[in-house]
């Protein structure tokens, strides 16, 4: 599994697997506005043939008023290539990425409150802590988990 | 007349102001208050056509646009906003000369020279970009983002030096370097350092980053340049430390393993015994050091051979199904394009096996007992294994096994599922992984895949029906929604679905929106001409550029443009083709009721979404002209997909059917400078001859010259004698072994002597050489189909004969079931 930064080229790619894994997706004038403005943050897990099998595409809160901090737009993983650690593995490098580049102090993402394995994976292999409750946040009307993590 | 009064002049820029504040309804108001007192003031009206334009009157907007126009021809804002308007309509060459008219009234217009600089980038005008962006440059030198304009023109028209000079000279000018690094800045100096990189003085380029490292923020790019830099330059020590560096930051990035690989002088092919033993050295002492990092473990089967590969393959794989790594397999199939690598893989797998069953270890040592879990991953391994050598019946026992073993796991359905579709049975694929769906309703995943089996059996209500489960449910029309998220693998899978079925229209409707889709991600780039100089993120700027001039390049775009050229070719050779299937066994009469019913039922749907407007596709089916249509989808692949062969082969197809014969030869010649024993282009060769035989003395001089010319290349001397040609083409696809060459072989004889009994029989008797089994190779069910296919287009008596052949090969496959 290789893993790197995501380049414009991924978002074609990223797109697909996005679509493919999760129901919130975008379009794609909205995958060239993340790489756009902070190309150092999004990276892509590509497997031997350089398909791409998972990504995260994130993004920097643009809130004067708060603390410089990034934002996980979308973090998904091809189910078959679960198991090997990629999700965290791409996790920690754009987390790096916010905190050397952009010298962002948290880091913040939504989790739907049914989803309760993603929940997992954020709460106690990525270390994130569940911060609030989001009333009706997502489109179909259900609630979000705002959750966040310190960077050292 | 274009003087106005202190009140309506004011009021004229108040409307001005809510255009730019896009108040569109606000300033059509106000428009029309001045045009109340002044009917015909020409830039009053070009505006109020603007404001329609928003307001979505697009003909009315043009009419007035033009009105103003006409009251007013020397005024630069009337040219400026019907420019305004035709880019809105993406008519960039309109567009452009509004623009040119418009500047030569107000030559030092800002406003008007940057949206013309747009213009001239998206259209890729890169000298005329450039010149207009140096005006903006001289005309208002203190800002930034025209000196950056500038250098970016020179970039693109492959100037970097020029570029360099321009970044230079501003850097100069800057006064107060922040002290601190700052993003914008620390953007702009990384993007000098990459068209210093371009011009190849890697030299000056390392130079320059030592220059800049205390103003840089993306101290990853910092690190990779220096690490790449150092390589070219042969500082192999310094590039082993850099890379170390790189690795140690990311553990799983291929790049930085091979940049080690390449400094410490491994980085050739054909290692020898003493650099192999060096190298898998290396990676072990990696492992310890990164023992989280898949790619250090991973990595090493690549360069193994013989005895250390199968003693690094054993432990990797023992982890891996120990672990129950899903991809296991997936990732061990890479390496089988390596012989004795897959025999050892096969042999490892079925070791594992039998000691489990035996012993319940990989081994049959006794030593350790593995989880219950590692039988179920060994099984899983071993099913994908059996499935990829298409031994069907091998696959199935063991992933049956694996099912009985632990019958709530999803993924083992997927391989079933998979396995029966590649045996050919689409309908018993389909309903194992909507067990699998049903096993975790939540995934989206395994919904997708479930979905694309059904469009695999050609079951498209099932399929919109479950694909449409996770679009989002407070839409009318899910299935648009879909489409406005611009899910192409569903689109594609749609479009080839109806090709199958022999709807055309539908199957077109599918193709054209992916080219839409395709244009879509073009136009998306307009905004970000603006956006990126503001951002200063020129790296990414500049990759943007080239994805978009590479953009109809993608798989994606490919697989729509061929399907749509084949749905096109169908139209043009069998206009009854262009019946729906609905109409179908109609009469003239009842054809055209249904017709007439068609097109009301079409402007009814007018307001309805884009899917729901004329399902069957209609208005692709009645084109007049579908090789144009076709020509359309094939020239963005002769552009930039011209290295793969099925553009060419596709070309002649068309150019052939146009009796365009020297481009027909173009094509053709640039097949056999790609694949000379391409199968599809023996048979192109053969038709190709007798057209220019057909054409006779009606061909041109000029045509027949250059044909003649290239006739050799073409038939290799032979052309005289087609029959001695295919004869020899059909001895080199023996000794291949190739079905597809023989299919060829066959449609050629049956083409040089056309509707005798004789070249019929020889013709069958070619095709049924499949049977024998040195053709197993390259017997794949998509072949039968496809030679079963040439028989039955052959009028042969012998199609049953065949199927019952075929089944024999493939007993799963329902294609060939009676």
């Amino acid at each position: 599994m290789n893993i790197r930064e995501a380049t414009l080229d991924d978002m074609i790619p990223m797109q697909n697997c996005n679509l493919h894994n999760l129901p919130e997706n975008y379009q794609m004038k909205y995958y060239f506005y993340h790489s756009l403005t902070w190309p150092q943050l999004s990276y892509v897990a590509e497997d031997e043939k350089g398909r791409i099998i998972g990504y995260v595409l994130a993004k920097l809160e643009e809130d004067p008023a708060a603390e410089p901090h990034g934002h996980i737009t979308s973090l998904s993983v091809m189910r078959t290539y679960r198991r090997l650690g990629v999700a965290e593995k791409l996790m920690t490098q754009s987390q790096n990425a916010m905190r050397d580049v952009f010298n962002c102090k948290f880091v913040s993402l939504h989790v739907r409150k049914s989803n309760r394995a993603a929940l997992q994976l954020y709460r106690d292999t990525l270390k994130f802590t569940v911060q609030d409750i989001e009333k009706k946040y997502y489109a179909d009307g259900e609630d979000a988990y705002a959750c966040r993590k310190t960077l050292q | 007349m274009r003087e106005l009064p202190q009140k309506e002049a004011n009021l004229f820029k108040q409307i001005l102001k809510c255009y730019e504040n896009k108040q569109y309804k606000k300033g059509f108001k106000g428009a029309e208050q001045i045009l109340k007192k002044f009917p015909e003031h020409g830039e009053t009206l070009a505006l109020k056509g603007l404001f329609l334009n928003h307001l979505d009157k697009k003909e009315e907007a043009y009419e007035f646009v033009k009105k103003g126009l006409r009251h007013d021809l020397r005024s630069h804002v009337c040219w400026h906003v019907f420019g305004l308007l035709y880019r809105s309509d993406k008519n960039y060459e309109e567009a452009l000369k509004c623009y040119s008219q418009a500047l030569k009234i107000d030559k030092e217009n800002l406003q008007i020279l940057r949206d013309y600089s747009l213009l001239q980038v998206q259209t890729r005008n890169y000298e005329g970009f450039a010149e207009t962006r140096h005006i903006l440059l001289e005309l208002r030198p203190q800002n930034r983002q025209f000196w950056i304009g500038l250098a970016i023109a020179y970039h693109m028209m492959g100037k970097p030096d020029l570029g360099i000079k321009v970044l230079t000279t501003y850097e100069e000018t800057l006064k107060d370097i922040p002290t601190k690094p700052d993003y914008e800045h620390s953007e702009m100096l990384l993007y000098h350092n990459s068209m210093l990189e371009e011009t190849g003085d890697i030299q000056a380029a390392l130079d320059h980053l030592d220059t800049i490292e205390k103003h840089v923020c993306d101290r990853n790019a910092l690190r990779e340049k220096r690490a790449k830099y150092f390589l070219a330059l042969g500082r192999q020590e310094d590039a082993e430390k850099a890379y170390r560096g790189l690795v140690a930051h990311n553990p799983d990035n291929f790049a930085y393993f091979d940049g080690l690989r390449k400094s410490i002088g491994l980085g050739h092919d054909n290692l020898s015994a003493e650099e192999e033993a060096k190298l898998l050295e290396l990676f072990k002492e990696l492992q310890k050091e990164y023992p989280r990092s898949n790619a250090a473990k991973r990595l090493p089967l690549r360069y193994a051979t013989g005895d250390a590969f199968v003693k690094v393959a054993d432990e990797y794989m023992r982890n891996n199904l120990r672990k129950g790594v899903p991809s296991l397999f997936v990732n061990m199939k890479t390496l089988y394009t390596n012989k004795e690598k897959a025999q050892a893989v096969e042999k490892l797998a079925l070791g594992y096996l039998a000691a489990l069953d035996k012993t319940k270890g990989f081994d049959n040592s006794g030593s350790t007992v593995e989880p219950p879990t590692a039988l179920l991953w060994t099984l899983y391994f071993v099913a994908q294994h059996y499935d990829f050598k298409r031994q069907s019946n091998e696959a199935l026992t063991h992933i049956n096994r694996a099912i009985e073993h632990t019958p709530t796991l999803v993924e083992l359905y997927m391989t079933k599922g998979r396995i029966l579709k590649h045996a050919g049975d689409y309908v018993q694929a389909m309903n194992v992984l909507n067990e699998a769906r049903e096993l975790d309703l939540q995934d989206r995943f395994i919904n997708s895949k479930c979905s694309k089996y059904m469009l695999r059996a050609d079951k498209m209500a099932e399929a919109e029906k479950t694909v449409v489960m996770f679009a989002r449910a407070d839409i009318a029309d899910p299935l648009n929604d879909l489409v406005d998220m611009q899910a192409m693998w569903f689109i594609l899978e749609a479009g080839e679905s109806h090709l199958r079925q022999n709807q055309l229209g539908r199957a077109l409707k599918r193709f054209h929106q992916v080219e839409k889709l395709f244009a879509d991600f073009t136009e998306d780039q307009f905004d970000f001409h603006m956006y990126c100089l503001r951002k200063m993120t020129l790296r990414a700027y500049i990759s943007l550029l080239k994805l978009e001039d590479q953009l109809r390049s993608h798989q994606y775009f490919v697989r729509a443009a061929q399907n749509a050229v084949q749905c096109y070719i169908t139209l043009f050779d069998k206009p009854e083709g262009a019946d729906s299937e609905e109409m179908e066994g109609m009469t003239e009469a009842e054809k055209k009721k249904f017709r007439n019913k068609q097109r009301k039922a079409e402007l009814k749907a007018q307001k309805e979404t884009e899917e729901k407007k004329d399902p069957e596709g209609l208005k692709y089916i009645k084109t007049e002209d579908p090789l144009g249509e076709a020509l359309k989808f094939l020239k963005p692949l002769q552009e930039l997909a011209a290295d793969r062969i099925e553009t060419h082969l596709m070309g002649f197809e068309l150019y052939i059917r146009k009796n365009k014969l020297l481009l027909a030869l173009k094509s053709l010649l640039k097949s056999i400078k790609i694949d000379a024993n391409n199968a599809t282009l023996h048979e192109q060769l053969v038709r190709f001859a007798l057209a220019v035989q057909k054409a006779g003395t009606s061909l041109k001089p000029a045509v027949k010259s250059v044909i003649d010319k290239h006739w050799d290349t073409l038939f290799q001397g032979k052309a005289k004698d087609l029959k001695a040609f295919t004869a020899s083409f059909l001895e080199t696809s023996k000794t291949l072994g190739s079905v597809p060459n023989l299919i060829s072989a066959a449609i050629a004889v049956s083409l040089i002597e056309p509707g005798t009994e004789k070249s019929k029989a020889e013709a069958e008797a070619i095709i049924f050489l499949i049977a024998d089994d040195k053709y197993i190779g390259t017997r794949s069910l998509e072949n039968v189909l496809v030679a079963q296919k040439t028989l039955k287009s052959l009028r042969s008596s012998r199609v049953q004969e065949f199927r019952t052949k075929a089944a024999s090969w493939f007993p799963k496959a329902t294609v060939f079931q009676s």
